[in-house]
């Protein structure tokens, strides 16, 4: 641009150089005091220039401003970032865009973002900045943040709690659980019936009831006590958690058989417990053939999508999503036993390997459960 | 083990502010074989006045085997075992921390403290029996140990 002005300046007659001076200047005029963005010029420290929307942003007057020191109107704690920015410009680097605070004239604080660039200004050095008022998108930046921390304070208070619950409730229910098995043992048929009946319902409930903790524990620590990410190799996961299942495997007959698996980054430990979960749901609620397990995996770009496909009594699509929902269960503990927590601690595994986890399933004819694992690494809070 | 054919009965020092679990090792260990003794201390301070016939234990004798609980007021079952650990006229006494909790890093503590073994209290009684008579027919009657008495 500053090339092809010099080579007009040198071919071009005097009348029309006159002619293009005139439209530069107006089209200079036109941008600089038009602009929506405060803009003006300082030299040696003063306004020179200024535009009206840096009048409104500031609350002055247009004449107000012309002398003044341009410092005069920043934050004293954030006049470094601007002095700062100034010795960049200065030294030819990168200057635009950053943020700092001003006090206007009716002593209200504004959060502006700035770039300044050097100029000549009446043949002496100067600067050319320009400002916008950022202070509704620094608010709303803020609530955010406010509220993701409260967020994250808020799901660590709830993890702590469960942890805390299921850890010190262990101790007491010790206690109940050992004396009424006591009781059994040293008392029970020498009472009569209702006692025994009576005493059996109190070590039931207490043997369930150190499940259900036993439980919740495990799930707390999925967010707690989870190990670094580091490769795994799904396969060997798999492995592992049919190895863990072993016995449950032989006695009904399953077959359980994997295509090819990636490696993957994530905490190994709680990979073979989802792996061992959703084989293990998958061989539980089983038909009367032998239970055939499938699983696959799918890469597409950063995201591994893994099923686990079997031939089982299905779940009715209405409850799709709230088997992973905790203490969750669609059967008696006759039909079934079980806390209602397996697919709950599979899903807060997969959400904490930055994926998420969803069944297909028509009932009676198996089901197919689905969950992503991100390659770069979840682990978002 | 035939080294020990006549041995003398053992005594056996619990630490445990829970007087339930107390009991329920006397439960457990009622109907063994073996005859022991067992003494009790409710915290830390008062099982380190035990071992050290401190006030109202001048006559204490001295434990074959330490069943020490982890959480106590007072003093703390880590810190007993330190101070056990570190006294050379106690330190060869097998402590067995014995405890509710499962919690890797007060497992990793105890050993680093030179305890014994860590076991945890199995929630089930018959675990819990099975577990104590283990825990005393290996450190009273399986290894060798030179059994010194109070002196």
């Amino acid at each position: 641009m500053s090339q092809m002005l010099e080579m007009n300046q040198q071919t071009a007659k005097p009348e029309a150089m006159a002619d293009e001076s005139k439209q530069s200047k107006e089209l200079f005029r036109a941008l600089f005091y038009r602009s929506p963005i405060g803009t003006y010029i300082v030299q040696n420290g003063h306004f020179r220039l200024v535009n009206r929307q840096l009048a409104y942003i500031s609350g002055y007057e247009e004449d107000e401003l012309i002398g003044r020191p341009s410092l005069g109107f920043v934050l004293a704690e954030d006049r470094d970032i601007v002095r700062e920015n100034a010795l960049r410009m200065l030294k030819g680097e990168c200057s635009l865009g950053y943020e700092f605070r001003i006090v206007t004239k009716q002593a209200k604080i504004k959060w502006v973002m700035e770039t300044v660039a050097p100029v000549l200004y009446q043949r002496k050095r100067a600067t050319l900045g320009s400002l916008m008022d950022v202070t509704e998108r620094k608010l709303v930046e803020e609530r955010l943040r406010q509220s993701t921390l409260e967020i994250q304070r808020s799901n660590a208070e709830l993890e702590q709690f469960a942890y805390v619950i299921s850890h010190d409730l262990q101790e007491p229910l010790r206690m109940v659980s050992s004396y009424t098995q006591l009781l059994a043992k040293r008392y029970g048929n020498k009472l009569d019936a209702d006692a025994d009946e009576f005493i059996s319902y109190a070590v039931e409930g207490a043997k369930r009831m150190q499940t259900l903790l036993h439980e919740l524990l495990e799930y707390s620590r999925v967010g707690t006590r989870g190990k670094p990410f580091s490769l795994v190799n799904c396969e060997h996961v798999v492995d592992q958690a049919m190895a863990n299942l072993k016995i449950a495997i032989e006695e009904c007959g399953a077959t359980v058989s994997y295509d090819v698996l990636p490696t993957v980054l994530g905490d190994e430990g709680q990979l073979v417990r989802l792996f061992q979960n959703l084989i293990g749901n998958a061989i539980k609620f089983r038909r009367e053939q032998p239970p055939q397990v499938l699983i696959s995996a799918q890469r597409r770009q950063h995201v591994v999508t893994f099923s686990v496909q079997d031939n089982g009594i299905g779940i009715d699509p209405q409850h799709s999503q709230s088997v992973f929902e905790i203490f969750r269960r669609l059967h008696t503990t006759e039909e079934y036993p079980g806390t209602g927590m397996g697919l709950a601690i599979c899903k807060k595994i997969v959400e904490r390997h930055g994926g998420h986890i969803s069944v297909q399933s028509q009932p009676g004819k198996g089901s197919t459960f689905y969950f992503t694992i991100n390659m770069a690494g979840g682990e978002s809070a | 083990m035939s080294t020990q054919t006549a041995r003398r009965p053992a005594d056996i020092l619990v630490v445990d502010d829970n007087p339930g679990d107390v009991r329920l090792t006397v439960e457990a260990l009622r109907d063994g074989e073996m005859q022991n003794s067992l003494h009790t201390a409710r915290d830390g301070a008062e099982a380190i006045a035990f071992l050290r016939r401190k006030g109202k234990y001048g006559d204490a004798p001295r434990p074959d085997l330490i069943l020490l609980d982890l959480d106590m007021p007072r003093m703390g079952g880590l810190q007993v075992l330190a101070e056990i650990k570190k006294d050379a006229a106690l330190r060869d006494i097998p402590v067995v921390k014995l405890t509710g909790s499962q919690e890797i890093e007060y497992i990793v503590k105890t050993y680093n403290l030179h305890a014994n073994c860590y076991v945890t209290k199995p929630i089930d009684l018959e675990q819990f029996i099975t577990m104590v008579k283990s825990i005393t027919n290996f450190w009273l009657t399986i290894v060798n140990r030179q059994r010194r008495t109070a002196n």
